[in-house]
């Protein structure tokens, strides 16, 4: 196996008297589809929050490429930030610019990209999710799935290292999950290296080279999906995936 | 007369210390001021022309002038000094501020030298005692015949004034209204809200001369002239340009000038009721519309370039950005903005020469930037923290995530709330006219101290002040409409 992109160890989050996250280790390797799975309330976005930073840890190292994140300042991190991608659940796409500012804003302004440029990089990944009619379209005009999968072409636009997706089909009508799970399995096709926290069995199942269980801020068990769904060694892991495939 | 309010006066004096305090300078007077005068070639006195016949505007040919009784005298002093005359309107109870100050070299405007404002300022001799007079309705005339008819009634005279202190003193039983301006008072008799108005003789005659339903009776007070006379004001400190005030009054009162001057006011105030309709005071009407649009437009930009500014030192994790914000919001709220526009024409006019209208625009821009800076803080706050987030996570800087992701989200949602601050602006501005920048309200008090008429001036400003905030309305609303894209 190759050096991972993002290593963690010792990763720790308190809120407070409330310890989140206790002790997270793990690799992301280059090319790689991890999905975090677990209950609600079990810390998986947080720690997804943690690794890219979007919420400081109390302790611990990210290590990307040789850099600890976790040490960087705000100012720092901008830079290192746009080599992570983030897929928020609600899209958090800006509703004051159309869907081709969207994804020309960053390439422009962080990258220093022309309008040309940007505007070419920009139709690329609009058309890869299908969506390319929609440029000059403004985001409250777009159905649900059709936001996220902005959402994803924006994140793209930057070229990332990593994508992460903090629960990207939650917010969906279920008529909707479907597409934005069809664009996400073609970034993995393409080898696209993705953390997916997700509440999708059947994607995690299908995608996922690793699964990581998470429960009570703990990573309980990590395997691949064949042998984490099919043979659960934990027992917190045994009780979820008897609850989910029941309700499968 | 005395039109100075206590609690005004009170504020004033507090400003005063708080501005010689602050800056650590004193405005001593100085014993050569008079040579500086004369150096400059220009004496420049403050007066509030709103007081026929001793000092009002005439509406000539389309433009307006300062005349009346203390006009001429001034015209006569600088002509003895062998200087130019320079008048600078102001409401009355920021005259002695303006000669505490320096802002002007004296002033003059029917001023009583009371022991009280002695303490302050220094006074020439009293050039003219007018005598003390009761308006009364002509209805009343054979009811109130003498001032002891009046006791147990109720009696109007200027709020803080000599006139209502010796309403209170002299009848017995007598409750005393005070209201700020004259032409109220009278609108008060009028509507039969009191018996009797108390006012100096000379202002009595002009208005008795102009309606024909009121009439006047003598007081009956015997008084001392020092104290109920009218006299030049100066700072203090300024023994020569007193004595040369003085002998300048001494050889006008000698040749008798003052009767002339007397009749000269009469003229121009008949000149100005000749035609008391609101058409050919238009001019003013139009002036006042222009200044208080330049002032609310001008005040509403700077204030969103300061409140912006405040916003983000508000907002930021530094004590050493954040703690000057809070602070400056919370004394500007917390203070009214007419002793802020005080505290910006004579304290800062004190380190710089700076014109009333100037003065006006900077505090009321220093006002409202307070206010729009909770507005914007209020608009970014309520954003959605994922707009944040998202921005952060492309790699958008913070000056480029407020910029193009957070600012423009903000100004749409605040829109209507920075629309209500410009209509305030436009309507709480009126209160400048306090250092005599002509915007509308200074026109209206103009209009009717010269036409003697109450209400159709009111009417009018009330009209113009509706039309201006009604189109704004239309307009803000027209692009807050355009900003949609939901």
């Amino acid at each position: 196996m190759t050096n991972p992109i993002i290593s963690v160890k010792h990763l720790k989050k308190d809120f407070e008297q409330n310890h989140v996250l206790k002790d997270i280790n793990g690799d992301i390797n280059a090319g790689q589809v991890i999905c975090i799975i677990g209950p609600s309330g079990s810390g998986k976005s947080t720690l997804l929050r943690c690794i890219n930073q979007l919420e400081r840890p109390t302790s611990g190292v990210v290590d990307f490429n040789g850099v600890d994140l976790v040490q960087q300042t705000d100012q720092e991190l901008a830079k290192l930030g746009e080599q992570i991608g983030v897929v928020f659940q609600n899209f958090n796409l800006f509703p004051n610019m159309s869907v081709l500012a969207n994804l020309k804003l960053a390439p422009m302004r962080v990258k220093g990209l022309s309008d040309e440029e940007a505007t070419k990089i920009a139709m690329k990944y609009l058309t890869s999710v299908g969506l390319a009619d929609k440029a000059e379209a403004f985001p409250n005009s777009l159905s649900g799935g059709q936001k996220q999968r902005v959402a994803i072409a924006r994140a793209l636009a930057m070229q990332p290292k990593v994508l992460f997706f903090d629960e990207p089909t939650s917010a969906l009508d279920p008529e909707n999950v479907g597409e934005v799970l069809k664009v996400m399995q073609s970034l993995a096709d393409g080898q696209m290296t993705m953390v997916v926290v997700t509440h999708e069995m059947n994607f995690a199942k299908k995608v996922a080279d690793e699964i990581w269980f998470m429960a009570d801020g703990v990573i309980q068990e990590k395997n691949t999906p064949a042998e984490l769904f099919n043979n659960p060694q934990n027992p917190k892991t045994q009780d979820f995936i008897s609850k989910v495939l029941v309700a499968d | 007369m005395g039109k100075m309010k206590m609690w005004l006066k009170q504020v004033l004096v507090t400003i005063t210390v708080l501005v010689v305090a602050g800056f650590g300078m004193t405005q001593v007077a100085h014993a050569d001021s008079l040579q500086k005068i004369k150096d400059k070639g220009v004496l420049t006195i403050a007066t509030s022309p709103d007081y026929p016949p001793y000092e009002f505007q005439v509406n000539q040919n389309g433009s307006s002038k300062d005349v009346g009784m203390d006009i001429d005298i001034a015209k006569q002093i600088a002509k003895d000094l062998g200087v130019k005359l320079k008048i600078k309107n102001m409401d009355f109870s920021s005259l002695l501020v303006a000669v505490e100050t320096g802002k002007v070299d004296m002033a003059i405007g029917g001023i009583n030298p009371t022991d009280e404002r002695r303490q302050s300022v220094d006074f020439s001799n009293v050039y003219y005692n007018g005598g003390q007079s009761f308006v009364i309705n002509k209805a009343d005339a054979a009811k109130y015949k003498k001032r002891s008819d009046l006791q147990g009634l109720k009696i109007g005279a200027q709020t803080g004034t000599l006139q209502y202190d010796l309403a209170q003193q002299k009848i017995s039983g007598a409750t005393v209204v005070g209201m700020d301006k004259t032409p109220n008072l009278i609108f008060a008799l009028k509507t039969n809200k009191v018996a009797a108005v108390g006012m100096e003789k000379p202002v009595a005659e002009a208005y008795v001369k102009n309606d024909k339903d009121l009439k006047m009776i003598d007081s009956g007070y015997d008084l001392d002239i020092n104290e109920t006379g009218a006299a030049v004001a100066f700072a203090k400190g300024n023994p020569d340009l007193v004595a040369a005030v003085n002998k300048s009054i001494t050889k006008i009162q000698k040749n008798g000038w003052i009767a002339g001057y007397i009749k000269n006011a009469g003229k121009h105030m008949s000149e100005n009721t000749v035609d008391t309709s609101m058409l050919r005071y238009w001019h003013y009407f139009y002036n006042g519309f222009l200044n208080t649009t330049l002032i609310a437009i001008v005040s509403v930009a700077f204030g969103i370039i300061l409140g912006i500014v405040l916003a983000l030192m508000k907002m930021s994790k530094f004590k050493l950005l954040s703690w000057p914000a809070i602070s400056y919001i919370e004394i500007v709220r917390g203070t009214p903005m007419m002793v802020q526009i005080l505290l910006v024409y004579f304290g800062l006019g004190a380190l710089i020469n700076l014109p009333a209208l100037t003065a006006g625009i900077i505090a009321v821009s220093l006002n409202s930037g307070a206010y729009v800076a909770e507005i914007i803080r209020g608009g970014i706050t309520s954003l959605d923290k994922g707009q944040k987030e998202a921005a952060k996570s492309l790699g958008l800087s913070q000056k480029d995530a407020m910029r193009f992701v957070i600012l423009p989200q903000a100004f749409k949602n605040i829109w209507p709330a920075l629309g209500n601050e410009f209509i305030s602006v436009i309507k709480e501005s009126s209160i400048v006219s306090i250092i005599g920048v002509t915007d509308l309200v200074y026109e209206l008090n103009i209009v009717r101290a010269d036409t003697y008429r109450g209400i159709a001036p009111i009417v009018v400003v009330m009209v113009i002040y509706f039309l201006m905030t009604f189109i704004l309305t239309r307009g803000l609303n027209y692009l807050e409409g355009k900003m949609n894209h939901d």
